[in-house]
């Protein structure tokens, strides 16, 4: 296997899947989010399959609307506690956490992280956010969420900052003599003393350097702030492209911009989210991607009660008022997207050739989408049904076979589109055993995924040097912290 | 309170998991683990030792400050790993035994702290533990953006309000709102999950929680302290006080006061148990157990000798008791004990063992047996959550003892088929 053509594969863990009715589909899981044998499960089936990484995601708020379009989300366990927990019922696969800069400490994520990463010998990463709900604010006690270049001034800031506190133990300040009695050496051990903008933090951790040196960062985004971040700070990019152009686009964006701060643009990996809806056959899978969706509620489903401007019920009566649904599950919604009305069609009804012209190039991508998955074309046998479904159930799906979906991500890898994947599941945990029943071997047949880990660390499985320390001694900006220097 | 059928008031035993142990020279004595600090198997292992003896708990401390001037004094205290990812490594390696975190308000928020509880309630199935500190440390201001450290009535008056917000969120999801209903396609019961609308001095804070309700409702909260405020505290809101008394007629004054105050609070005197620490050196016999003292005594830097020890005073043979803790035989370290339960000083104790693991085991071995032989410690865990081994009943959630109740509230949605077709 050619290491430099070969994938990495993450895993992001949705306790009921990618698809909004996932939890729904026959023998599919739905209410075993909070049971750690549960998720223990299934990172060690994916860690059983080689994969580089269980990512866990995180939101700093929930909100009635999830319900319909995403139930994993509504409550979950926090990621830490998840990792830290995982890091006994594993051995091998890196551990990704979500942490969000605008509603935390550096000092206790520098901490929470640098722990995880002792705990799990190396295998713990730090998926770094700036907050994709609003609603956070009002939860900690903030006027506003902020707009994203305050929030990225304040991430910039902060990462860089929790590098540096990892690096404030070098290696080898444990002496720990028996005989002499000498258990530290204080010259080893470095204050920070870091003024900033939004942060002054004296230093150092309480904690001995990670394992990895540094644990691996992960950042995700298209905006220019987030672009420059990832290409600054990021080991490992989760993209969000869903095209082999977008993707060639993005990756080449990110790899100019890390070369432009002198890094090495090779060690910055570019994985996109991917969920394959993978069948035995193509007709299969299409069988199953047609059935999941005929258990999404769509807005003509429901009856709407009072709810209150925070949108959580109030005691009225329970009425129809479609203004407070989750608004985009439905004609009008979809009418939008397309850039032409289509309130009057029936949803049984096929598309024809002229509303596919008529439509907007955002729309002709949604119709082309829906046609794609379904492997129903226009003016024949695709419906506004099926646009619908694609238009509620968006992001990068792929529905095929194995050889299909093995086709898929390799002509992504060959075309410079990604280094690899972060593969979700529709519902659990029938897709994913089908995955990785059916897709990983044909990948690893075709010698495009490893059958075993080489290394030990995470930064092993993605081929990932271990940095050296910003501060050595002599070398930092900061003054050697008073009690250390007289240890 | 035992598995024997007796009524008999037993004790509640945690242990203070320092890992080069709770001496300064701990991490010297001869087969003890000087690197065990990160090595999260060695922990697992001393957390099952304690577990097969049917702790109550084990008990991980956290600073937010370090200084290497520690390793001469408390090297257990200068690094180790941050409390909640430790605990929920613990909690995949045991199966019964509660798992004691602390956190400083003084430096987080709210809502991110009752997730890591909650969550770590879940993950342990309803072993969690909050021990609340709120940071004596003027230095860790400086590891937070603070110009300044706060002094004990701000941190309270910040502590105070932090709890409540804590607890409202953790009933913010009744029981059963997730109701995971497929044919109706509703996953969760709307009208069961509520925000708080905390707006205090503060704190801001609308919520619902992103977790479910923990296991235990609320998760076991832990205090200590001696101030008037922090008494307060811990009165109204602490399920377990840990003590710092080290001679037993304090102990006494103290116990009466904390039990007297949540009285104040309409507490029973059983809803809060009091438990000192304490420092155990035992082995078969006294002799022995002091030579371990004066072994281990021996071992500490020069500047940090007791003066009888410094002197030579090695091999003295009958038991110690001082500021330090008890050395002696299992009889002896028992009577200490019982003594001080049965005479209004503790309900039980948070064990420091000196050095790691061997002092530990050997409170395991002679002690717990010989308490258990007396009646005064259990025999098999009774339960499997914290608060069954405290015998605390699990609490009602405010939401749900609304006038309304949540079985009468309106839910907002009802999808009127079973799925569009």
């Amino acid at each position: 296997m050619d290491a430099d053509r070969s994938l990495h594969l993450g895993y992001m863990y949705w306790a009921n899947g990618t698809h909004p009715a996932g939890w729904r589909y026959p023998g599919a899981t739905g209410d075993r989010a909070f049971d750690p044998d549960y998720i223990a499960g299934i990172a060690r089936a994916v860690e059983d399959a080689s994969f580089d990484f269980f990512f866990l995601g995180d939101r700093l708020a929930t909100g009635p609307e999830y319900q319909f379009t995403n139930t994993s989300v509504l409550a979950r366990p926090e990621p830490f506690t998840i990792a830290g927990y995982l890091a006994t019922r594993t051995s091998r696969i890196g551990l990704v956490v979500t942490a969000n800069t605008t509603y935390s400490e550096p000092f206790n994520i520098a901490r929470l992280t640098a722990s995880l990463d002792h705990i799990t010998a190396g295998r713990a990463s730090w998926n770094v956010v700036t907050g994709a709900d609003p609603r956070a604010a009002a939860n900690y006690s903030r006027p506003e969420h902020g707009d994203a270049d305050a929030r990225y001034d304040r991430a910039d800031e902060f990462v860089s900052l929790v590098r540096h506190l990892w690096d404030t133990w070098e290696d080898g300040a444990f002496v720990r003599n028996k005989e002499t009695g000498e258990f530290v050496d204080g010259g080893k051990i470095h204050a920070l003393n870091h003024v900033g903008a939004s942060f002054q933090v004296r230093g150092p951790l309480n904690l001995s350097r990670p394992p990895q040196g540094h644990p691996v960062v992960v950042h995700a985004g298209t905006s220019e702030r987030s672009r420059a971040l990832a290409a600054r700070e990021a080991d490992v990019v989760f993209g969000a492209a869903a095209s082999v152009p977008d993707g060639v686009a993005y990756a080449a964006d990110l790899r100019a911009r890390a070369a432009a701060v002198g890094r090495d643009p090779a060690r910055l990996l570019v994985l996109p989210g991917l969920t394959p809806l993978v069948g035995g056959t193509p007709d299969e899978a299409r069988a199953i991607y047609d059935q999941l969706n005929e258990l999404i509620v769509l807005d003509e489903d429901i009856r709407f009660g009072g709810a209150g401007p925070d949108g959580w019920p109030t005691a009225e009566p329970p009425v129809r008022r479609e203004d407070q649904g989750p608004g985009r599950r439905n004609l009008g919604a979809l009418s939008q997207r397309l850039g032409l009305d289509v309130t009057a069609a029936a949803l049984s009804g096929v598309v024809s050739d002229a509303v596919v012209q008529a439509a907007s190039p955002s729309g002709q991508q949604l119709i082309r989408t829906a046609a794609r998955r379904t492997g129903r074309v226009p003016a024949q046998n695709l419906t506004w049904r099926d646009v619908m479904y694609a238009h509620v159930w968006g992001g990068h799906v792929v529905v095929g076979g194995p050889a299909e979906v093995a086709d898929y991500m390799e002509r992504w890898l060959r075309a410079g589109a990604c280094d690899g994947f972060i593969i979700q599941s529709a519902f659990l945990v029938g897709q994913l055993e089908q995955f990785i029943a059916l897709v990983v071997p044909e990948l690893r047949s075709r010698g495009l995924f490893r059958s075993e880990y080489a290394g030990r660390t995470l930064r092993d499985h993605l081929g990932l040097p271990r940095p050296p320390s910003t501060l050595t001694a002599g070398q930092h900006a900061g003054a050697v912290h008073p009690a250390g220097a007289t240890a | 309170m035992t598995g024997n059928g007796s009524t008999r008031r037993e004790m509640h035993l945690g242990l203070m998991f320092w890992a080069t142990g709770t001496h300064a020279a701990g991490w010297r004595y001869p087969g003890s683990r000087a690197d065990g600090a990160y090595d999260i198997g060695f922990i697992q292992d001393v957390t099952r030792l304690v577990e097969r003896a049917k702790f109550d708990f084990l008990f991980l401390g956290d600073r937010l400050v370090t200084d290497p001037a520690l390793a001469k004094t408390n090297p257990a205290q200068m690094s180790r790993l941050e409390p909640f990812t430790a605990g929920a490594a613990i909690a995949a390696a045991t199966s019964k035994i509660g798992i004691v975190v602390t956190a400083n308000p003084t430096y987080y928020d709210p809502y991110n702290l009752a997730r890591l509880l909650a969550s770590l309630d879940h993950l342990s199935r309803g072993r969690a533990s909050w021990n609340l500190v709120t940071g004596a440390d003027a230095l860790a201001a400086a590891n937070f953006s603070r110009a300044e450290h706060w002094d004990t009535e701000k941190r309270y008056d910040w502590a105070d309000e932090f709890v409540d917000v804590v607890r409202a969120l953790w009933d913010s999801w009744e029981d059963g709102a997730l109701i995971r209903d497929r044919r109706r396609g509703l996953f969760v019961d709307e009208a069961r999950i509520h925000p708080v609308n905390h707006h205090g001095r503060y704190f801001d804070v609308t919520g619902p929680l992103n977790v479910a309700r923990p296991p235990q409702g609320q998760v076991v909260l832990l205090h200590a302290g001696t101030s008037d405020r922090s008494r307060e505290l811990g009165a109204r809101e602490a399920d377990v006080i840990f003590a710092g008394s080290h001679e037993i007629t304090s102990g006494r004054e103290y116990y009466a006061d904390i039990k007297q105050r949540a009285a104040a609070y309409g507490r029973s005197a059983d809803d809060i148990q009091i438990l000192p620490g304490l420092s155990v050196i035992v082995a078969e016999t006294t002799r022995e157990a002091v030579a371990i003292r004066d072994r281990l005594d021996s071992l500490l830097p020069e500047v940090e000798r007791k003066p009888d020890v410094r002197a030579g005073a090695l091999g003295q043979a009958t038991r110690r008791r001082d500021e330090w803790g008890i050395t002696g035989n299992p009889v002896e370290v028992a009577d200490y004990m019982q003594e001080w339960f049965e005479t209004g000083a503790a309900d039980g104790f948070n064990i420091f063992p000196p050095f790691v693991p061997g002092a530990v085991e050997a409170v395991t071995e002679l002690v717990v047996p010989e308490l258990q032989r007396r009646g005064l410690y259990r025999r098999e865990y009774s339960g499997g959550t914290f608060r069954d081994h405290l015998g605390l009943a699990r609490p009602r959630n405010r939401f749900e003892s609304a006038a309304t109740g949540s079985q009468a509230a309106p839910s907002r949605l009802a999808p009127a088929a079973a799925a569009n077709s």
